[in-house]
């Protein structure tokens, strides 16, 4: 039998429930489908002692489409979104990368908000307390150095969420509730380039709607392509989302975001470079290497980090190409 | 921090002072005496763990007992009903499905709660929904045929229903 | 039993009759040749099957301390805080576990809990037995440990380093055990031959990582002073030997009962720390312990494969002819001996018995590091050596400009033989083996419009049917089963054989249903318990089905005679002319209404009472080896499986990574006992196989081991897990029961080097190194693409 650290489990109803109790509480953590979470808390990271359910929360299963869009409460899950047609047809990508996470067990409790906020990764924090202990922790957690890059000041742990990338090409905007009220931004701003500070929410604050612009009506496509060693489980060593819409032959948007390399998900800057041209081979080699100086992974997976830098180059010229390829069709 | 848990296990209502730390697999094992629920990993890489939770499968090792309060919970033991298998048992015992039989519980688990909702799953269909169930002795392809095999006699049984 | 045993020595043929005929098709009732479902398996669909960690859910909960340090002394352990807190019943540490073991009686050097010293990081140093988990999670936290560090080496390089402090007082270089053989003449042949070329192999360490992490429940009686002990194991016996050695208990003071297994895959053919921490805890407290371990834990207790540098010297002539094989292997074996003089052993010998190759030379170097201690794995010692041999055919046929499958066929061997180091080989199916898999994967047509980015490649392995000597050398037989008959007609088959998972109970059940011409639903089945069941050396070496198969023949004999004298009584008759066809006894040719099974078992047991028919199985000393180097009975077998394997891949291009799109596979098992199971056995080994190839290696940061999860350390998901065609090649080996040889290793080895094989023809990079994870294939084909375009220039 594994035995948890000693936690109070709050299961509120609704969202003024749940800001209420995280309101009475010096410190708590949010719970959703807990497939990050309980497994960090089983390692010793991550400790916390009012551990705040937001999966019965109402508000957060809301999950319609209306003139403005899709909107997708915090706590629906990667099995909804994945499976659902309209999410399928008309954002694939999304549908995708959602479909990429972790096996279909896990993805039929884990929810899009988890998916977000969770935790980045590490060879050297993803261990046992044992473990860690032995090694005398890391900066991330329970020690000074990094063991990754020992001069560093910040850690680089690997932000590792799927779904992340898919979002930010789809220009998703995300709700915030905290004690303080309510904000809607930009899904860019949620996160921030280290490994340990990895979002920007306030204490207390949660996610809990993803909104997503209506379909464009142009011709558009986009996907999802994940670098991992086996098919299922595995986090991405690298994650690529592109979305594209052409007229004429010649692009006329291009989105790119990549996950898993560095602390935080990559929106690809510079695409617009492209619009107006055709996407030929010279065009998709200035693509990658776009992607190649925006990705910066380093040693926190097994696998070498200059190969996940060069695949997820790769992978991003092609998945580009197919998608064109695709909507010349 | 205690307090009284209720829920549905294989049937029996059941309320028990469980701690709001304690994992649903531990509850079952160990509270409920269920020991057909395995444990093969740390917490959610290998799916040993499999149950049903309403009817959906569920990793009980990353699964606090408290958050399934209410909720009609199914363990491999209650998958034979008056002494009878149910298909996805006696596919995977008939076609060696099962070999050491540890990954097995979560095998069909997982398996039952894919064929409740979709009696003709694809060989594709199959692998994804068993994707996160590890089976270190079978190579799977025995497993898949199982799966199929209890498909079948699903499918079978209620085509002779109608 | 003995006699019956045909081999080579005595008369160069394998004559007819074999000690049983193959199963008769005309029989009304089959068992063996039967695709039966496992008679466990009932239990296991259900969730009823006990694993060691199910058992004594209110027994006390013990639990380890593993040390932090690679290399390190320790200077001093206070338990004191921990042994005081409330619930807490016991606290050991080394200086209560002082007797050593290990599965080599000449190699006992590990402690239950460090002696003094750590030698891998994770070693455990103390346990605790408390009321509950949290308790003695909490107890353990509280025990501390005063360290001196030693300088800690994680390579066989840096331990082998002249100037490297010794791990092991009586262990000399930090070497474990080195190896030399030559026999024939290999310099002169390679003076001779056609083509001769060199290269190193290294492969990674894997893990068996079976499902079921390592656990145990010990019980002990201070009145009787009587330890029962529950362990998850491949190998009771020897835990009995070692539970009573530790203890200082005499043997009949131990109980040893195996519940269901969840998988060994040589992990557990030896006694592990956790079994025997159990049962020091249950001792110490007078009462019940259960010590499950976490999958970190069990991975860290390792037992895998080593680390393996493998260099080879290969001679070839034009027409494909092998004319010598020179190899140094160098094994990284973890910082206790484990089975490793055991697996650098066979690392040689095996280069035997499956070629015709004059000349061999081996030097092997087993040595002692500061990394979890490696044991027996699946292919137990031929694994990487085999890659390496086949890689290096491949490489040379295509340099020669020959077909793979025509330079095998060139280098078979005439059997019945005795190789050049002594092993007797018998039946021989790799001809058969090669036809089928170049057929069916149609691969001579396959190979020309293979697809870019798709390869094809071929290899060959094989493994043996148990080790002919045992590891314990007591003048013993290999086997024994009892059969029970009692009043009930019931007849009860009493084994030590360990089933794990592979099926052997349901092999005993099949083997005397099938000679006693019953059902196999009407034999019972009882396996290792020590009070009840014969002592059996356990499953390793893919000895059961051979050795204990032909004792439960043996004993199913006897008991066919019994009843048969009975029915002979009954009829009047001489009992060689009674026949049974599965429900009456009859005078054989006669009319006679027959007799009831029932009527000639009360007939039996008339005087006599509850009848024991007793089988066994011993190796004949001709199946033994010779003495033509020091270790050479390490690799003698009664009879080897053989095996023949073509992959497919694709490979991507953007991200290197390997794709399995199909396996052909065909493995000479002699007689397939169970359709089935043999099936599950050859499908799950490849697929091991696999594993080794394409994705899984444990990794260490300073002895720490990373991958001490299934997250890092990646064994293949269902999803990208190919589909196999599987053809099971009878060659009927004149020794085993009804033909039967070994099903569950030998298509293992074959797959790494077709794999290998593969990726040379979809990508133009022979791999030398495994596994073939895409960041190492990156890294290969862009250093391969340079040297291509260098040579470009350069012409
Ligand atoms: C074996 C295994 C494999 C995995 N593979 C992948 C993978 O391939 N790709 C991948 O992306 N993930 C993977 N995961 C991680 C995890 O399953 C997913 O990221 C999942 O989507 C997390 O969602 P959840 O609802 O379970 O989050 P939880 O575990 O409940 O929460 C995760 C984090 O987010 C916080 N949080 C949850 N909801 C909110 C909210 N609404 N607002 C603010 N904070 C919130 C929590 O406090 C916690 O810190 C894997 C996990 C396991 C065990
Ligand atoms: S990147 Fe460095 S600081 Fe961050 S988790 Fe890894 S080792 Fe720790
Ligand atoms: S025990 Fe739950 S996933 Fe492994
Ligand atoms: S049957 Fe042994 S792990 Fe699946």
């Amino acid at each position: 039998m594994e035995v948890l650290p000693e936690f109070k489990l709050h299961r509120p109803g609704t969202l003024a429930e749940a800001l209420k109790i995280r309101g009475s509480l010096d410190e708590a953590r949010y719970i959703s489908g807990g497939t990050d979470l309980l497994a960090n808390i089983r390692r010793g990271l991550t400790p916390t002692e009012n551990l705040i359910e937001l999966s019965g929360l109402s508000e957060l299963q809301r999950f319609e489409a209306d003139a403005d869009g899709l909107h997708i409460g915090a706590a629906v899950t990667l099995a909804t979104i994945g499976n659902d047609p309209a999410i399928k047809q008309d954002y694939a990508v999304l549908a995708e990368a959602a479909n990429a996470v972790a096996g279909a067990t896990h993805r039929a409790v884990a929810t899009i908000g988890g998916n977000l906020c969770l935790d980045t990764r590490c060879l050297f924090y993803n261990q046992s307390q044992w473990w860690r202990d032995s090694n005398d922790g890391c900066m991330k957690y329970e020690g000074e150095i990094c063991h990754v890059v020992p001069t560093s000041k910040r850690c680089y742990a690997a932000y590792s969420g799927d779904t992340a990338p898919a979002l930010l090409v789809l220009n998703a905007e995300i709700e915030i509730a905290g004690p303080d009220g309510s904000r809607r931004v930009p899904l860019d701003d949620l996160f921030n380039d280290d490994g340990i500070d990895y979002l920007t929410l306030a204490p207390g604050e949660m996610v809990t709607m993803v909104h997503l612009p209506a379909a464009s009506k142009s011709k558009t496509a986009s996907s999802y392509t994940k670098l991992r060693i086996r098919d299922s489980i595995d986090f991405p060593l690298a994650g690529v989302a592109v979305r594209v819409t052409q007229e004429n032959g010649k692009v006329t948007a291009l989105d790119a975001a990549v996950t898993g390399t560095n602390s935080t998900p990559i929106r690809v800057t510079g695409c617009d470079a492209f619009v107006g041209l055709e996407f030929d081979e010279e065009q998709g080699q200035k693509f990658a290497k776009l992607v190649q100086k925006q990705t910066s992974p380093v040693q926190t997976t097994t696998t070498k980090p200059q190969y996940r830098r060069r695949a997820v180059t790769a992978m991003s010229k092609t998945l580009t190409q197919n998608l064109l390829q695709a909507l010349s069709a | 921090m205690n307090s009284v848990l209720q829920m549905t296990v294989n049937g029996r209502p059941r309320a028990d002072v469980v701690a709001d730390n304690m994992l649903l697999v531990d509850y079952l094992r160990e509270v409920c005496g269920l020991t057909g629920t395995k444990i093969g990993c740390d917490g959610g890489e290998c799916g040993a763990c499999t149950i049903l939770a309403d009817g959906g499968a569920r990793l009980s090792c990353l699964t606090l007992a408290h958050s399934c309060a209410g909720q009609v919970i199914e363990t491999v033991e209650g998958q034979a009903t008056r002494g009878e298998l149910s298909a996805v048992q006696s596919s995977f015992h008939e076609k060696l499905g099962s070999q050491c039989g540890y990954c097995t519980p979560g095998m069909i688990m997982t398996s039952e709660s894919l064929l409740r909702t979709n009696t003709n799953p694809t060989e594709d269909e199959i692998r994804e929904a068993l994707g996160g169930n590890i089976c270190r002795c079978t190579g799977y392809i025995k497993i898949i045929e199982s799966v199929q095999a209890a498909a079948e006699i699903i499918n079978a049984s209620r085509e002779a229903a109608e | 039993m003995t006699d019956e045993l045909q081999h080579p020595r005595d008369s160069v043929t394998p004559n007819d009759p074999q000690p049983d005929p193959s199963p008769d098709p005309e029989r009304k009732v089959r068992s063996v040749g039967e695709r039966l479902p496992l008679i466990d398996g009932p239990d296991k669909v259900t969730g009823r099957a006990k694993y060691a960690g199910d058992l004594a859910q209110d027994a006390l909960v013990g639990r380890i301390l593993h040390g932090r340090y690679s290399h390190a002394e320790i200077v001093s352990i206070d338990t004191t805080e921990a042994a005081a807190l409330p619930g807490v019943v016991c606290v050991l540490t080394g200086e209560d576990t002082t007797q050593p073991y290990g599965i080599l009686p000449i190699a006992m050097l590990e402690y239950p809990l460090a002696n003094g010293r750590v030698r891998y990081r994770g070693e455990p140093v103390a346990a605790v037995a408390a009321i509950d988990a949290a308790t003695a999670a909490k107890a353990i936290s509280l025990i501390k440990v005063e360290y001196n560090e030693l300088p800690a080496y994680y390579t066989a390089e840096e331990a082998r380093a002249p100037d490297a402090v010794q791990l092991h007082e009586s262990r000399a270089g930090n070497q474990e055990r080195d190896v030399h053989f030559e026999l024939g003449d290999t310099e002169a042949e390679f003076a001779n031959s056609d083509l001769v070329v060199e290269e190193s192999y290294q492969c990674a360490e894997v893990n068996q990582v079976h499902m079921e992490p390592n656990a145990a429940v010990a019980e002990f009686d201070p009145i009787r002073q009587h330890l029962t002990i529950w362990p998850s194991t491949q190998v009771p016996f020897y835990g009995h030997l070692i539970f009573a050695r530790c203890l200082g208990l005499e043997k009949g003071q131990v109980r040893v009962i195996k519940p269901f297994v969840g998988g060994g895959f040589g992990a557990r053919t030896e006694t592990l720390h956790h079994e025997v921490i159990c049962a020091h805890l249950a001792k110490a407290t007078g009462s019940t312990v259960r010590l499950t371990t976490s999958r970190e834990e069990t991975f860290i207790t390792h037992r895998g494969r080593p680390e393996t540098q493998v260099n080879l010297k290969m001679g070839m002539n034009k027409d494909g002819k092998l004319t010598g094989l020179a190899s140094e292997v160098v094994q990284r074996g973890g910082g206790y001996p484990s089975y490793g003089i055991v697996t650098i052993l066979y690392a040689g010998t095996l280069m035997y018995g499956i070629y015709d190759i004059p000349a061999v030379k081996y030097d092997g170097y087993r040595i002692l590091t500061n990394t979890p201690p490696c044991g027996a794995f699946r292919g137990h010692g031929t694994v990487n050596v085999r890659f390496a041999i086949e890689n290096l055919m491949d490489r040379m046929s295509e340099e020669l400009g020959l077909d793979p499958f025509e330079v095998r066929r060139k280098n078979l061997l005439v059997t019945p033989t005795y190789t050049a180091n002594d092993i007797m080989v018998n039946s021989y199916g790799l001809p058969e083996c090669l036809d089928w898999v170049q057929k069916e994967s149609n691969w001579d047509e396959r190979i020309k419009n293979l697809a870019p980015n798709k390869g094809l490649g071929m290899a060959c392995a094989h493994y043996v049917s148990g080790a002919a000597k045992p590891v314990h050398w007591t003048g013993e037989p290999h086997a024994v089963v009892n059969l029970k008959l009692d009043f009930d007609g019931a007849i009860t088959a009493l084994t030590g054989a360990a089933d794990i998972g592979q099926g052997s109970s349901t092999m005993v059940v099949q083997c005397v249903a099938e000679t006693l011409n019953l059902d196999a639903s009407q034999i019972k089945l009882m396996a290792n318990d020590s009070d009840h069941t014969p002592k059996d050396n356990g499953s390793y070496s893919s000895r059961v089905t051979y050795m204990v198969g032909n004792a439960a023949l043996d004993a199913a004999r006897s008991m066919r005679q019994i009843l048969a004298e009975a029915a002979a009584t009954l009829l009047d008759a001489k009992s060689e002319d009674i026949e049974f066809d599965g429900t009456l006894f009859r005078v054989a040719g006669s009319q006679d209404p027959g007799i009831e099974y029932m009527d000639v078992v009360v007939e039996a047991l008339k005087d006599e009472g509850t009848i024991t028919a007793k089988g066994t199985f011993s190796t004949p000393v001709s199946a033994q080896g010779g003495r033509k180097f020091r270790g050479s009975a390490v690799g003698p077998t009664m009879g080897f499986s053989y095996s023949a394997e073509v992959v497919e891949i694709t490979v991507d291009p953007d991200t290197s990574q390997v794709t399995v799109d199909n396996i052909w596979i065909a493995h000479d098992l002699g007689f397939a006992l169970n359709p089935l199971s043999c099936e599950g056995q050859i499908q799950g080994s490849a697929w091991m196989g696999m594993g080794q190839a394409l994705s899984e290696e444990t990794r260490y940061h300073n002895g720490l081991l990373i991958s001490g999860n299934m997250l890092d350390y990646r064994v293949p998901t269902m999803v990208e897990s190919p589909p196999m065609d599987i053809k099971m090649v009878e060659s009927i080996d004149p020794n085993g029961p009804y033909g039967a040889k070994e099903a569950g290793e030998g298509s293992l080895p074959s797959f790494i080097p077709a794999l290998a094989n593969a990726v040379r023809m979809a990508t133009g990079v022979r791999m030398t190194e495994t596994p073939i994870t895409p960041d190492r294939l990156h890294e290969a084909r862009a250093r391969y693409e340079r040297e291509q375009a260098n040579n470009v220039a350069a012409e």
